[in-house]
């Protein structure tokens, strides 16, 4: 029998790949305190997904284009600071979220998308799903590589990096994007929820362990990967959903790392002679 | 236009958006003005478990102990947390959202079928508000009306100028602790009846809407109530229409957000129009 | 002589709003502008508009002979340190490096001049010994230091700064003041936003007295005198 004709081995195939595209654009959405944002794009994205499923072309399909339409709208609001781009971006995630609802209730049978949408059905992976992460993950990890220098930069100091002749605006769509691809391919996998957890915990708690950028994105990746594979062993074992597990495990490490750095910081205060 | 609401359960539904009219106006204000929207929407995700613990315990009874509990520990937990350093505060906000659900996922998903839940729970059953549970949302309203008078003042001082506050001797933690439990009240009262969806909106996107045409934080809240009782009607009357004249089934809970979404989009030119005249 | 900033009869300003106006100015190489006038009295927007961040509503602006927007990546820019996110994971090597962005580009990896020019930039501002801390753990004179040496290791011919000495301890203050005047005396153009009088006197040559439109440009003993600064600041100014 081939490998990949067992199920668990492909959701196991595609946790890992998962956690790894989490994990990386994680300290991205991290630093530049974009959480709320990516929540609002896995419930954005919902309509688009429904609206794909009912016409019948292809679900991702659907899922980039309102996605897209998302991210560019926040990247237009967010030009013009304050309150106004936070009450734009929860607009945005009511809008979506009743939008999808709304289409979803109209085809019969309907709870059972709606749950998955929000939990996700690892179980269900083709191989198919796993090529398309995988290629998601190489192109993802390809345009952080080579904007790196500039969303850096763009990060610390908005300001600065304008003066230096950064262009602000198209490296923040290029983010926005970004952020927008991985959530589109995380969502039917792993679920809204998941992916939202897979991508804020793992870096959050990354960013614990290092001030160095380099290691804080290898610690993410690792942190993705781990609770991804141990959340699903204990989905397995204990017959509880895979995606609230590998969540459950993703908080686990970041409680873990936070006790950690207390600990640290207390030794290291000791250390400082009175 | 007033016929369908003559039906005891239309009349009741309506009954109750007017109620959560009435207090979200204002807390949608204070909402928008601490760019809370996260928060709101992290509170309306973690009383989940509390209402499915709850419901375990202690049946249909329970739900709302549970919720309330929940949304309690929440309003605790994020006031901490979005005061420490260490971890900023839209990631905290965003690992409690995830693990809380999460941890309401992993109890019903022990259950043989527990999509039916989920989906109650996302979109409430606005149809079937029972008299009692109009009579805990009129209860809990009161409660947050009585808290949104007393602390009006200082949450608005606290907004303006955080430095201002401490310096006169406010303690700012009290004082965000003190909001956060109104906007998880408001959750409690409204999730049960209306599910998630509804409440985030009620709770995000009146204000925003309000703050097109006004700049008056007085004027938002009553034109943020006046949007909300207008969508709450035109949405139950349409998808009362839409399901009994078309047999299109159309949640009504989604109709609602749609049309609050909907004022928001309309009101953005008179927001353009009103900084154009202004900068001349 | 070439000039690094003309201005003639500049109005400056947002969205068609003037913020300030009436500015002439003429800076040269190696010259030291100071910018002095009230909080909100449009120090920044003047430093803005030489990068092509504000639109210029009338007048003649020029930077090195040409429109403000192509001074970008080739004017240093030290913004003011509290706009900064103090928790960011960078250290202070790094935040110099990003001086060098502009010649390395995306991909090549810093090279032993780039190295060179970092380490030569964290030494003129005194925090070699700063080089591998977080950013945000220094102190905000420190910080300020380590903003200019990021502007010092691009090697610019005009380096706007604003309000450097806002915050600031005494110790990075004297040093930021001596390697400015190094600059100058290598032929760098400065200006330097500032609502200290004394320190305006001190080290600028050219000193343009502004609040919502420019009141008196020249040298400081010029300017800096009762009747310009009664203008500038209200007739109620203590002086």
């Amino acid at each position: 029998m081939n490998w990949w004709d067992d199920a668990l081995h492909r959701a196991t195939a595609e946790v890992v790949l998962a956690g790894a595209l989490g994990g990386l654009i994680g300290v991205q959405v991290v630093l530049r305190r974009l959480s709320f944002f990516t929540m609002a794009l896995t419930h954005a994205t919902f309509p688009g997904v429904v609206a794909a499923s009912i016409i019948g072309v292809n679900i991702m399909l659907g899922g980039v284009v309102a996605g897209a339409v998302v991210a560019l709208g926040v990247a237009a609001l967010t030009r013009r600071r304050g309150q106004d781009a936070a009450a734009a971006t929860g607009v945005l995630l009511s809008a979506g979220f009743a939008l999808g609802a709304a289409l979803v209730a109209t085809q019969s049978g309907f709870s059972r998308d709606l749950s998955s949408f929000l939990v996700g059905s690892i179980l269900t992976v083709s191989p198919q799903d796993l090529l398309t992460t995988a290629l998601v993950l190489a192109v993802v990890a390809l345009v952080l590589l080579a904007g790196a220098r500039p969303l850096t930069q763009i990060a610390f100091d908005r300001a600065g990096a304008q003066a230096s002749g950064v262009s602000l605006g198209a490296w923040d769509i290029v983010l926005l994007l970004t952020i927008e691809v991985v959530v589109v391919t995380l969502v039917p996998a792993v679920g809204t929820i998941l992916a939202l957890s897979l991508i804020v915990a793992p870096a959050a708690a990354a960013r614990l362990w290092s001030d160095r950028l380099a290691v804080i994105t290898a610690l993410a990746v690792l942190f993705g990967i781990g609770s991804g594979v141990a959340g699903l062993w204990v989905s397995t074992q204990w017959n509880v959903a895979a995606g609230a597990s590998i969540s459950l495990t993703a908080t686990g490490i970041l409680l873990v790392s936070w006790m950690g750095t207390r600990l640290r910081m207390r030794a290291g205060l000791k250390r400082v002679p009175a | 236009m007033i016929e369908p609401f003559q039906l005891p359960f239309m009349g009741r539904a309506l009954a109750e958006i007017a109620l959560l009219a009435l207090i979200c106006g204002p807390v949608s204000v204070f909402v928008y003005a601490r760019r809370l929207s996260f928060v709101s929407d992290a509170l309306t995700h973690t009383v989940f478990p509390g209402a499915v613990i709850g419901f375990v315990a202690g049946g249909l009874e329970g739900v709302f102990l549970g919720a309330l509990v929940a949304a309690l520990l929440t309003a605790v937990v994020l006031t901490v947390l979005t005061r420490g350093a260490r971890i900023s505060d839209d990631a905290a906000t965003a690992v409690v959202l995830t693990a809380m659900f999460s941890i309401g996922v992993v109890l019903v998903s022990r259950r043989s079928s527990y999509t039916s839940d989920l989906t109650s729970f996302l979109f409430g059953r606005l149809l079937t508000v029972t008299p009692q549970q109009l009579a805990e949302t009129a209860v809990l309203a009161a409660v947050v009306l009585v808290a949104l008078l007393i602390g009006a003042r200082v949450m608005i001082f606290r907004t303006f100028d955080p430095a201002g506050a401490a310096a006169a001797g406010y303690r700012i933690a009290w004082i965000d602790l003190w909001l956060n439990v109104i906007v998880a009240l408001v959750v409690v009262a409204a999730v049960r009846a209306v599910g998630t969806i509804l409440v985030v909106a009620l709770l995000i996107v009146p204000a925003a809407a309000a703050r097109m045409v006004s700049d008056r934080l007085a004027v938002m809240a009553v034109l943020g109530t006046v949007l909300i009782a207008g969508a709450g009607y035109a949405g139950l009357l349409l998808s009362w229409t839409a399901s009994l004249e078309y047999g299109v089934a159309l949640t009504s809970a989604s109709s609602v957000v749609l049309l609050l979404v909907a004022f928001y989009l309309l009101l953005i030119p008179v927001r353009l129009i009103r900084s154009a005249g202004a900068r001349t | 002589m070439s000039t690094a900033v003309e201005y003639r009869g500049v109005s400056l300003g947002y969205q068609g709003k003037p913020a300030l106006t009436d500015v002439d100015v003429t800076l040269h190489p190696g010259q030291r502008l100071a910018l002095v006038g009230p909080n909100g009295a449009g120090k920044s927007t003047l430093i803005k508009s030489m990068l092509g961040l504000v639109d210029v509503l009338h007048g003649d602006a020029a930077v090195f002979g040409s429109d403000p927007k192509s001074a970008r990546g080739r004017a240093g820019y030290v913004p003011q340190t509290d706009s900064l996110d103090a928790d960011f994971p960078i250290s202070v090597r790094r935040v110099v490096m990003m001086g060098r962005y502009r010649r390395i580009g995306w991909w090549r990896p810093a090279r032993a001049e780039d190295r060179r020019a970092v380490a030569d930039a964290l030494d003129r501002v005194g925090l070699t010994d700063k080089a591998g801390h977080r950013f945000g753990t220094l102190s905000g004179g420190q910080q300020q230091r380590v903003l200019l040496a990021r502007a010092i290791a691009a090697e610019p011919r005009l380096l706007l700064l604003d309000e450097p000495f806002n915050g600031v301890d005494v110790l990075s203050q004297e040093a930021i003041v001596r390697v400015l005047r190094e600059l100058s005396a290598e032929g760098t153009a400065l200006v330097i936003s500032t609502h200290d009088l004394t320190m305006a006197g001190e080290l600028a040559d050219l000193v343009c007295l502004v609040n919502g439109r420019q009141w008196a440009a020249g040298p400081p003993d010029e300017t800096l005198t009762a009747g310009p600064l009664r203008k500038a600041y209200g007739e109620r100014a203590v002086l």
